[in-house]
């Protein structure tokens, strides 16, 4: 009983991490119709980013902040500079995701280039412990499933009460009528990936606060599971995206306490595979 | 160097050279001629490298029981080169799933991507398989019993062989895309709908393609493992992959020789390059340094020659093209029956009942997220027949013939042909059975010439199976002439004999409207569906077109006609139904139909 509720608590904490990544992936598929696999580099990157402000003597806290600005300036370059004019071209989506894998390669090899490739860790205590039982969670954890559920919260009162969200919104429902309705879709596309990239930001500091220790390539497996949680809750929706990340954090944590760490995230490539096999619009999709 | 040192430099180059040749080669076939995205594709290579080692590594290690591994089989060269391409090629069949119609290809080239990662990992962290991380070492060579393979004459012999299995490969992907089958598959690349829509299965021409690039690429890994002697899981990442895709867009997509080109530049030429450049920097610098080299070369190519170096060779039909000038198209007689049509006889309508209905749908529906686009819709097409369909935007017609043709499943109601109950079919099903349409949107296949357009359509051609094709050139040339001939008098009819050998993607708008009929013409239906196949063509050969229409349809053709143009309707179509809001508002011959006040307040205005 103790192994499963300190398993959850594990699960909770990726989910987390998952969520607020998985939800910036999957916003940037929404509005602008591009799987971004270069979401992992951009995490790293801005992880890499809090780690020389942690160095500066900073704390990781306002780290995250430049984290989040970056992660968010570097998505509106890659997006600005790449993906819009490739897509003004009407490239195809596969060559767009070539694109995309090119990019990583780019960003994640050019870090290590920089940065060298072993692995770094940030500067931060952990904090007490609280919980009961097995269920037990760091302050750190706790702040990160806070941030996440702020997030979250963020994002549904963003997409539900705001004009711009209902504007994001209609531009994912259908682009070209979006503008001729008058909704000025550029402005709806560089505010998308500002957002997305904050949130990409943000959940590279975390991913790498929960990892430990991170080098310039530690997301490669992380995107499978991004890609996972995307694909679970139907590509596209912020709202399956989080109901996604919820289900494959817990999945592979608890797989990890019961099967071995060693084969957590296989877990979440069965359950994308089942997806992509039985459902591709994902369980809040719509239907075939 | 001295002079065996620079043999053996030479003979190692000519050995990797030939497995990166024979990779790349697999791939294009795969993503360049048939488009299928394979990131998974480094999986394969992976797979034929182990088949190889623990089919000729003996039973227990070497090294003392050091590496554990299953199998360890100790079977003779060349059983475990064959065995690498076999399980290459069978480890491909769980994954055709995943490129059935019904994934983006996108989607699909991602759960790919994401089961490399996945199958890597599981090799990795599991240990007695193939003994994991440190993966296997002291891999026997081939023949090595026999021979030294540390010989000069060893290395110059097994890049011999490397080199003739490169060849061959050349050999078999050219037979295999230099045919009908290969035409195929390039259609199915430039617009797999369309392809579907002519009577293409999908899944089975990707499927095929899986198998063969996972033969392929299980054959060059087998070639590897037996020339270094050691594999292990850090050889397969998946940015491997991404190194193959590079050589294949680089030399050039599509085109065997630009992945000849690609394989000995980008693989090859990066790993000899640093080879030449002194070192500098921290360790690690030069291998980060050369992935992103990588990384530009893909996003700059893409973006300044997504064509390649050696772009793909249009297919020119030497037969065709300058020799025959005439640029109007020869005009039909005016049928009598459409003479009589234009002044909209109403006994017209009594005739109309009389035909047999060939096409019917039976309160058929579709809803989009609760919206509903067609609402019990009941149409019957009748033989000899040109039915219109009529409405104002968003009335459900394309919807309508999406769901006759079979491109888009019903929500409710049935389908039946010719008596038969199609509703269950897939639109190649129903293609094969004699029913073609055409698509509102331009669909031609852009860059297959305008006579392989049309040869693309012909039903049951020979050599367009993989067999066919194996077969080769004899085995379907003679039925490929007839077909061009054929493809020749359509051009010669429509007057589009100049463009043959163009590609059909630089025509203007209207030239491709007239490819898309001609080529469904090719197709031989029973019955036609056509989606504003007028549309941006000008009046007078909208005109031709019409009448050549009502032609096919007194030698017992049935079609059907979605068409903004009332005059086009009242001059050729007959009946006419008018579509509002998902349903069928009312149906007869145009003159009917303006009697009809509700029919004119709808739709007829003016």
């Amino acid at each position: 009983m103790s192994l499963l509720l300190a398993s959850l608590g594990f699960g909770l904490v990726t989910a987390a991490v998952l969520a607020l990544a998985t939800v910036g992936f999957t916003l940037q598929f929404a509005v602008t119709d591009v799987l971004n696999l270069a979401f992992g580099a951009v995490m790293i990157v801005a992880a890499y980013v809090a780690y020389w402000v942690n160095q500066a003597g900073i704390s990781v806290w306002l780290g995250l902040v430049a984290a989040a600005i970056v992660g968010s300036l570097l998505s509106l370059v890659l997006n600005r500079f790449i993906y819009a004019p490739f897509q003004r071209r009407r490239t195809s989506s596969i060559a767009l995701v070539i694109v995309a894998l090119g990019l990583t390669l780019i960003l994640e090899f050019g870090l290590q280039a920089f940065v060298g490739g072993t692995s770094v860790s940030y500067q931060l205590a952990q904090g007490p412990t609280v919980g009961s039982g097995g269920f037990q969670l760091t302050v750190v954890q706790l702040v990160i499933i806070a941030l996440a559920l702020a997030a979250m919260v963020a994002v549904h009162a963003l997409l539900t009460f705001t004009r711009l969200g209902k504007a994001m919104r209609a531009t994912a429902a259908n682009r070209s009528l979006a503008r001729t309705c008058g909704i000025r879709s550029d402005r709806v596309v560089t505010v998308t990936w500002l957002l997305s990239g904050a949130l990409c930001g943000v959940a590279g500091t975390v991913f790498a606060v929960d990892a430990g220790s991170f080098n310039a390539t530690s997301a490669d497996l992380f995107l499978v599971l991004i890609l996972a949680a995307a694909f679970l809750g139907g590509p596209g929706k912020a709202y399956g995206a989080m109901l996604g990340a919820l289900v494959i954090g817990l999945a592979t944590e608890v797989s990890a306490a019961y099967i071995s760490p060693a084969y957590k995230d296989v877990v979440a490539f069965v359950l994308l595979f089942a997806m992509l096999a039985w459902r591709p619009t994902g369980l809040l999709g719509d239907r075939a | 160097m001295s002079g065996s040192g620079l043999e053996f430099y030479l003979t190692t180059l000519l050995v990797y050279g030939g497995i990166d040749v024979i990779a790349c080669l697999g791939l294009n076939q795969q993503f360049g001629v048939a488009g299928v995205t394979n990131f998974g594709y480094i999986i394969f290579q992976a797979a034929g490298a182990y088949t190889a080692a623990v089919l000729s590594l003996p039973k227990d290690s070497a090294n003392g029981g050091f590496q554990s591994y299953i199998a360890g089989l100790s079977l003779p060269f060349p059983v475990p080169w064959i065995a690498g391409a076999v399980v290459g090629a069978v480890l491909a069949v769980p994954f055709t799933f995943l490129v059935g119609k019904r994934l983006r290809g996108d989607f699909a080239a991602i759960g790919l991507l994401v089961a490399a990662v996945m199958a890597n990992l599981l090799v990795t962290n599991y240990r007695p398989f193939l003994n994991g991380d440190a993966g296997l070492a002291l891999i026997p060579a081939p023949l090595n019993s026999t021979m030294d393979s540390q010989s000069l004459g060893y290395q110059w012999g097994y890049s011999g062989v490397a080199v003739i299995l490169a060849a061959a490969t050349y050999w078999f992907c050219r037979r295999l895309t230099e045919s009908p089958y290969g035409r195929t598959l390039r259609a199915m690349r430039d617009n797999d709908v369309v392809a579907d829509s002519l009577g293409k299965n999908l899944r089975l021409l990707r499927a095929e393609m899986l198998v063969i690039g996972g033969a392929i690429a299980g054959l060059s890994g087998a070639v590897l493992v037996g020339f270094i002697t050691l594999w292990a899981p850090s050889a397969w990442g998946y940015a491997e992959t991404i190194v193959l895709f590079a050589a294949v867009i680089i030399g050039g997509a599509g085109n065997h020789l630009g992945a000849i080109l690609g394989a000995v530049l980008v693989p090859l030429g990066f790993e000899e390059a640093t080879r030449f450049i002194p070192s500098f920097g921290p360790p690690g610098l030069i291998p980060a340094l050369q992935w992103v080299a990588i990384g530009i070369l893909i996003v700059a190519f893409l973006w300044f020659r997504p064509e390649g170096i050696i772009p793909e060779r249009r297919r020119t039909s030497r037969e065709v093209g300058d020799a025959q000038p005439p640029e109007t198209p020869r005009p039909h007689q005016p049928s009598p029956r459409a003479a009589s049509r234009a002044g909209n006889e109403p006994e017209e309508a009594r005739s109309a009942a009389a035909d047999p209905v060939v096409l019917e749908a039976r309160v058929i529906s579709r809803s989009f997220g609760g919206v509903h686009a067609v609402a019990d819709v009941s149409i019957a097409l009748r033989r000899g027949h040109l039915t219109g369909l009529i409405g104002p935007n968003g009335a459900g017609k394309s919807t309508t013939l999406a769901m006759l043709a079979g491109t888009l499943p019903v929500s409710s109601g049935s389908i039946w042909l010719e008596g038969r109950d199609i509703t269950s079919l897939p639109a190649y099903r129903r293609a094969r059975l004699g029913l073609i349409r055409t698509f509102q949107l331009a669909s031609e296949f852009k860059r297959l010439t305008v006579l392989e357009n049309l040869l693309s359509a012909v039903p049951a051609q020979a050599g367009e199976q993989l067999g066919g094709a194996l077969l080769g050139r004899r085995h379907w040339a003679a039925d490929e002439a007839k077909n061009v001939a054929e493809a020749r008098e359509m051009l010669d009819r429509f007057g589009l004999s100049a463009q043959a050998n163009a590609y059909a993607g630089d025509l203007s708008g209207g030239q491709r409207r007239l490819v898309e009929i001609m080529r469904a013409l090719m197709a031989r239906p029973s019955v036609l569906l056509l989606d504003e196949p007028m549309a941006g063509v000008h009046p007078k050969l909208a005109n031709e077109i019409g009448e050549h229409l009502l032609h096919l349809c007194e030698e017992g053709m049935t079609i059907a006609v979605v068409e903004h143009e009332l005059a086009y309707m009242d001059q050729f179509c007959d009946p006419v139904v008018v579509m509002a809001e998902g349903r069928v508002l009312a149906e007869g011959t145009m003159s009917e139909l303006r009697r009809r006040t509700e029919v004119v307040e709808a739709y007829l205005v003016g």
